[in-house]
């Protein structure tokens, strides 16, 4: 026993001085746990509940809805299926309450008891009955309960190569239901309202998808009376019990950002947080407040967005200045087995992540599935909060900074950019400027820094890349990317410009980036792969494309048979043709906020790859 | 992103066979006495033999001495090759015939109804062949059971579909090409495909095989009865296509105008190709030939492309509009012998789906051909099936579903283990469709998107008038009814199926509609108990069918739609009300709080 320990103790000090610490990772934080789905069964997950007895209950985009015994995977990794209702069509929300499901079928919101308890549903009552077309796009969400016990669900649009809600009643709206089966349209312009929610102070938030009249993903506050964009649904607006009126003749078409048509249009609602299309997802999905209280995250009171196509949960923190709702996103967990369409917390404070990606793909190869994110106690080096201030932001980190990282002005990189609000799907990036830091200032406590800027623009998305930022330890941040949309600029004091505040500008020897020959003696020079990988990722290219395979979009092998010139591949880059590339589900977004000259070495890389297919025989 | 198509699919607009005239048994080799011409026969299901009713249209076979004998075969005076064979039939409890293609290859009929495992000799079968060297208990070998059950209830009319391909021989006589049963279609169910026979089955008129031979049916073992007895034989020689050029116009083209536009390309084909152009998308193509007609006749055109495009034939427009490669446009045109001039024109504005061009010509009496290279046509996709089961269980599912080519959108099916099943409108409270068999194909669903959400029944179909069943006495039954008018109130499961509640204003009364096999799986038990206490009760009326036709069978059992399918209860007799247009409603005046009636094919 003696000897066994010994030999472990001398295996430790060799692993400890023999190599320097990896970087660490989401999952050295957030840990993903797989719950085991029985071969033959398709939980293409539409729904989660959690139950109060421990249990959780699914439905699924085939209708059925399972009770799943020892979600929490406690004593032992299996867990146990059992069918508790099923032949409903496509259920796209679940909830539990007083011992009864609710759930929503395409053409209905339904009540479900199991009125004798075997354990199999025995009872399946309409609370409302929906108007269909019959097109398949007319997707109904829900139910979200409020507190008064009244059911919330959002109906997707229609899809005839662009969004449409005309067909049948409320579509592209947001509903209120009361349990006796009246209906209260509340809100409108909803496009594709897949995931929704109800804050700690009883407001909803929604997620919703690039596509028409929608530049980027994005969640909107919905109050009562409210548009948010899309007027696919506008017709109903006519009927008597509409909370408003608008007609579509009032709605600017004009490709200027979304907010100038919100000066014009009264009920108009901007997004809280934009998500920058590919970066920040490409198809945003459930949204969800962290209320366990610290069980969940280092980050308690924030919202957790999930995507389906990236397979990731993006985290939201929002403030309300001048009572109006605006925040950042930011990456925290990627990596999931599939698309995720749900959210929902378990009683142990993890979240039940539910997945399906039929029609659509994602970067998780599955075609479905049901896993957990878990927070392991350990606290990662992250933004916390980024508060806007009259002249700039105030960045709060979870751990002390480490001075000189946050004084040198190179360790922030700092833009502002919009989208264009239009029929047409999505938006190229536009009005972009690079935002200078005038002034940094950090709190006694090294865990906050306020930063003046030299023109913060009221509306746009403010990106703030804070790669040089490191904590005592000399750590990196696990996510430097954040995206705040900054509706209001609150007032409030001014950072005062003095020595102390003046940034470090530092003449730093940087290694210049070697530019890409790309002629010599008449031959192409090839990028090489580790250099176009380093530009793919810088860019987020490789959220949708990989080498080799086929992700969201072709892989660049593919594309590189088609034999584009470099120069014609920067110009799909920034102003993508889908229909060059039939077979794939989600449309590439516009992507010409990335240099011409990165665009260019990265489609020489690709083309390098179509050579290599040719290359001869060796002839040596 | 796709572009939507707006589906037309338009079937062959006409399958004008010839048909075998039932008004004398002169079609026919030396009948047996025991062949008769009759006019109206009706069974019960459980009857042995047929009531009959004397004249004119159904073949019918009766023992009229003693035994059946092999001479009391039916041999038709048609000797074919090729064939397409169609006619209706229809057996009492326990019948056993068959159609032997050219006298020599058997498809049986059999009556199988109910049965679960079914062998080559159940209805629909392909007969087994045999061979009596292969030595005793060896004798049988081959057959061909069918893919599924769909065969009707005895005294029903059933109908069958036969596509044989004839034996080929080299000029010495020698076999080159087995027999084919390219499609068996019983009661419209696709049951058999491409089978090749190795030789002839038991009991066939010749021991060898041979280019020609008779149509032969079996008339040894019982009776039996036919009608629309159609077939078409593929003799006579079909157009061509000669003569064939083409310009090309590079450029977008969103209909198949070529305007003031240059052509970039010209040049002759020896066939029609889309693959003459390299272009994948934005082109405009005019081919134009001549269409050498050898007999006037009628010829049916049918067209595929993916894009836009247009059939002309003497200048006129027959075939258009934007389509995916996969729907079959046909359009029908008279032509007189000799030369036409044929046009066609086809754009794709769009870089997405394949290129595609295929135009086949049919003429009755000859076989469909295509004036396109082979090539020009790609492949459908692959789609594997979704299939929902229903073994051991009973299984409900919600969908859309097309009923009488509408699109309903609120309606459950319900496949049970007997192997009935059932499509219902949850709004309108009425059975849209009822069949056997295999239960429901959710491909069109769960694949993918799910773009038209539907699924559809697998089985031996009988669609219903999916209306609401009950009326208060005096008054129509209305086409459909709004949920002001019926009430939807949801479901509840019992014995593993749903019954399904209404509240219905009219009468102030509650609806409960029960729907279960009946005892012996044959058929659905329809059970709608009224609760409440209305004055209305008294005065209410079950519309148990509407249908074109209704023959009364006995007290409580009729026919409907051409004697499809039974309807059957016990108590008050029905009131058989005209509707219109040209139509019969069948109504049972309601006796207390509860009525009970089968539907029964």
């Amino acid at each position: 026993m003696k000897l066994k320990l010994s030999i472990l103790l001398l295996a430790i000090s060799v692993g400890a001085f023999g190599q320097k610490p990896a970087p660490k990772t989401e999952q050295d934080f957030y840990e993903i746990k797989t719950l085991p789905i029985p071969q033959d069964l398709y939980l293409e997950v539409g729904g989660l509940a959690t139950m109060p007895d421990g249990r959780l209950a699914v439905s699924t985009r085939r209708g059925e809805i399972w009770i799943v015994e020892n979600p929490y995977q406690k004593d032992s990794h299996q867990t146990n299926f059992k069918k508790f209702a099923s032949g409903l069509h496509e259920i796209l929300g679940l909830a539990y309450k007083d011992g009864v499901f609710y759930c929503s079928q395409r053409g209905e919101l339904t009540k479900i008891t199991d009125t004798n308890r075997d354990g199999v549903a025995d009872l399946y009552e309409p609370i409302y009955q929906f108007e269909l077309s019959g097109n398949y796009h007319e997707y109904t969400y829900g139910p979200v309960f409020d507190k008064n016990g009244d059911m919330l669900v959002t109906l997707n649009l229609a899809w005839i190569g662009f969004g449409e809600g005309k067909f049948a009643q409320w579509r592209g709206w947001l509903v209120k239901i009361k349990p006796d089966g009246t209906l209260e349209p509340q809100s409108a312009g909803l496009r594709s309202p897949a995931g929704y929610s109800i804050n700690d102070e009883g407001d909803i938030f929604y997620g919703e998808n690039q596509g028409d009249w929608v530049g980027s993903g994005r969640i909107t506050h919905l109050a009562k009376g409210d548009f948010a964009g899309n007027p696919g649904g506008i017709k109903w607006a006519k009927e008597p019990n509409s909370p408003f009126k608008l007609t579509l003749e009032e709605i600017p078409d004009n490709s200027q950002p979304m907010f100038e048509a919100a000066k014009k249009v009264k009920n108009l609602k901007l997004p809280a947080v934009w998500f920058p299309h590919a970066i920040m997802g490409i198809s945003t999905s459930d949204i969800i407040q962290d209320t366990t209280k610290g069980k969940f995250s280092p980050f308690p009171g924030q919202y957790f967005v999930a995507d389906q196509g990236q397979s990731k949960v993006m985290r939201v923190f929002m403030e309300k200045v001048n009572g109006v709702y605006q925040g950042f996103c930011i990456n925290y967990r990627e990596g999931f087995q599939s698309g995720i369409l749900r959210e929902r917390f378990g009683s142990d404070g993890s979240m039940f992540v539910g997945m399906t990606s039929r029609g659509w793909g994602s970067t998780g190869k599955d075609n479905f599935g049901l896993q957990r994110l878990v927070w392991n106690g350990l606290t990662p080096f992250e933004i916390n909060a980024i508060h806007a201030k009259s002249d700039g932001f105030e960045i709060s980190f979870t751990q002390a900074v480490d001075v000189k990282s946050v004084k040198n002005a190179a360790s922030y990189a700092l833009r502002s950019y919009i989208y264009q609000y239009h029929h047409q799907y999505g938006s190229p990036i536009i009005n972009v400027k690079d935002v200078k830091i005038k002034g940094i200032s950090v709190s006694a406590d090294k865990k906050s820094v306020r930063i003046s800027l030299d023109g913060i623009r009221q509306f746009y998305i403010h990106e703030f890349i804070l790669k040089g930022i490191l904590n005592e330890e000399g750590e990196p941040l696990l996510h430097e990317t954040a995206y705040y949309t900054l509706n209001q600029i609150p007032a409030g004091d001014k950072l005062a410009m003095n020595e102390s505040t003046a940034p470090v500008i530092e003449k730093e020897a940087i290694a210049v980036v070697e530019q890409p020959k790309l002629a010599v003696n008449g031959k192409k020079q090839l990028v090489t792969e580790a250099q176009a990988m380093a530009l793919l990722k810088k860019h987020t290219c490789l959220a949708c494309h990989a080498k080799d395979k086929k992700v969201i979009g072709p892989s660049y092998e593919d594309i590189a048979k088609r034999k584009y010139s470099d120069q014609q591949i920067l110009a799909l880059v920034y102003k993508p043709n889908p229909q060059n590339w039939p077979d794939y589900a989600t449309e590439m977004a516009p992507m010409s906020h990335i240099p011409a000259n990165d665009v260019l070495k990265i489609a020489s890389w690709i083309n390098g790859l179509g050579a290599k297919n040719k290359v001869e025989p060796n002839r040596d | 992103m796709k572009k939507v198509f707006y589906l037309l699919l338009l079937p062959w607009v006409c399958w004008a066979q010839q048909t075998i005239p039932l008004t004398d048994l002169s079609a026919f080799d030396h009948p047996s006495t025991n062949w008769t011409i009759e006019q109206v026969i009706k069974a019960r299901p459980t009857d042995t033999s047929f009531q009959v009713s004397s004249g004119k249209g159904v073949l019918l076979n009766t023992l009229r001495h003693g035994k059946y004998k092999r001479t009391d075969d039916l041999k038709f005076n048609l000797n074919h090759g090729d064939i397409h064979f169609m006619m209706d039939f229809m057996l009492p409890k326990g019948a056993n015939s068959g159609i032997y293609l050219q006298g020599r290859y058997e498809v049986q009929l059999f009556d199988s109804w109910g049965k679960k495992s079914l062998k080559f000799g159940d209805c629909g079968g392909i007969y087994e062949r045999w061979d009596d060297a292969r030595g005793k208990g060896n004798e049988g070998f081959e057959g061909f059971a069918p893919r599924q059950n769909a065969c009707k209830a005895p005294g029903l009319w059933q109908s069958i579909e036969i596509d044989f391909e004839a034996p080929r021989f080299d000029a010495s006589g020698k076999k080159i090409k087995n027999a084919v049963f390219k499609k068996v279609i019983l009661n419209g169910i696709l049951i058999q495909e491409n089978i090749e026979m190795s030789g002839v089955t038991r009991g066939s008129l010749f021991s060898k095989e041979g280019p020609l031979g008779p149509i032969t049916i079996q008339g040894d073992h019982g009776p039996v009865a036919f009608k629309n007895i159609r077939y078409e034989t593929y003799d006579k020689p079909s157009a061509k296509l000669s003569n064939i050029s083409y310009q090309y116009y590079e450029g977008k083209f969103p209909e198949p105008v070529i305007g003031q536009a240059i052509p970039l390309l010209k040049g002759n084909l020896a066939a029609l190709t889309q693959k003459v152009i390299k272009a994948r998308n934005d082109y405009l193509i005019h081919y134009v030939g001549d269409l050498e007609i050898p007999e006037t006749d009628n010829y049916s055109f049918q067209t595929n492309w993916t894009g836009s495009g247009v059939l002309k034939i003497d200048g006129k427009e027959y075939n258009s509009g934007a389509h995916w490669y996969t729907d079959d446009i046909s359009a029908t045109v008279n032509l007189t012998a000799g030369k036409h001039k044929f046009e066609l024109i086809h754009v794709k504005d769009f870089s997405w789906g394949p290129k595609a061009l295929g135009v086949f010509v049919k003429r009755i009496g000859a076989q469909i051909v295509p004036l396109h290279v082979r090539t020009s046509l790609p492949d459908p996709e692959p789609r594997g099936l979704i299939e929902v089961k229903a073994n051991s269980e009973p299984v409900y599912q919600r969908s859309f579903t097309f009923h009488q080519g509408k699109k309903k959108t609120h309606v459950i099916h319900l496949g049970d283990p007997t192997g009935l099943s059932y499509s219902y409108d949850l709004k309108q409270g009425a059975l849209l469709q009822t069949w056997k068999g295999k239960f429901l194909n959710a491909t069109q669903m769960w694949l993918d998107r799910g773009e038209p959400q539907t699924a559809e029944p697998m089985g031996l179909n009988v669609v219903m008038d999916g209306k609401f069943p009950l009326v208060l006495s005096s008054q129509a039954q209305p086409d459909s009814v709004d949920a002001t008018k019926l009430v939807y109130k949801g479901y509840k499961i019992l014995l593993g199926r749903p019954v399904y509640m209404y509240d219905w204003p009219a009468a102030s009364l509650k609806v409960e509609d029960h729907i279960n096999p009946n005892e012996n799986g044959t058929g659905w038990l329809r059970t709608i108990n009224l609760i409440g206490t209305s004055p209305q009760k008294s005065n209410i009326e079950v519309v148990v069918g509407n249908s074109p036709d209704v023959v009364e069978i006995n007290a409580g059992l009729l026919a409907l739609q051409g004697m499809g399918y039974y309807v059957q209860w016990a108590g008050a007799p029905a009131v058989i009300l005209n509707t219109q247009p040209a139509g019969k409603q069948v109504r049972v005046p309601l006796q207390g709080n509860s009525f009970t009636y089968q539907l029964i094919w």
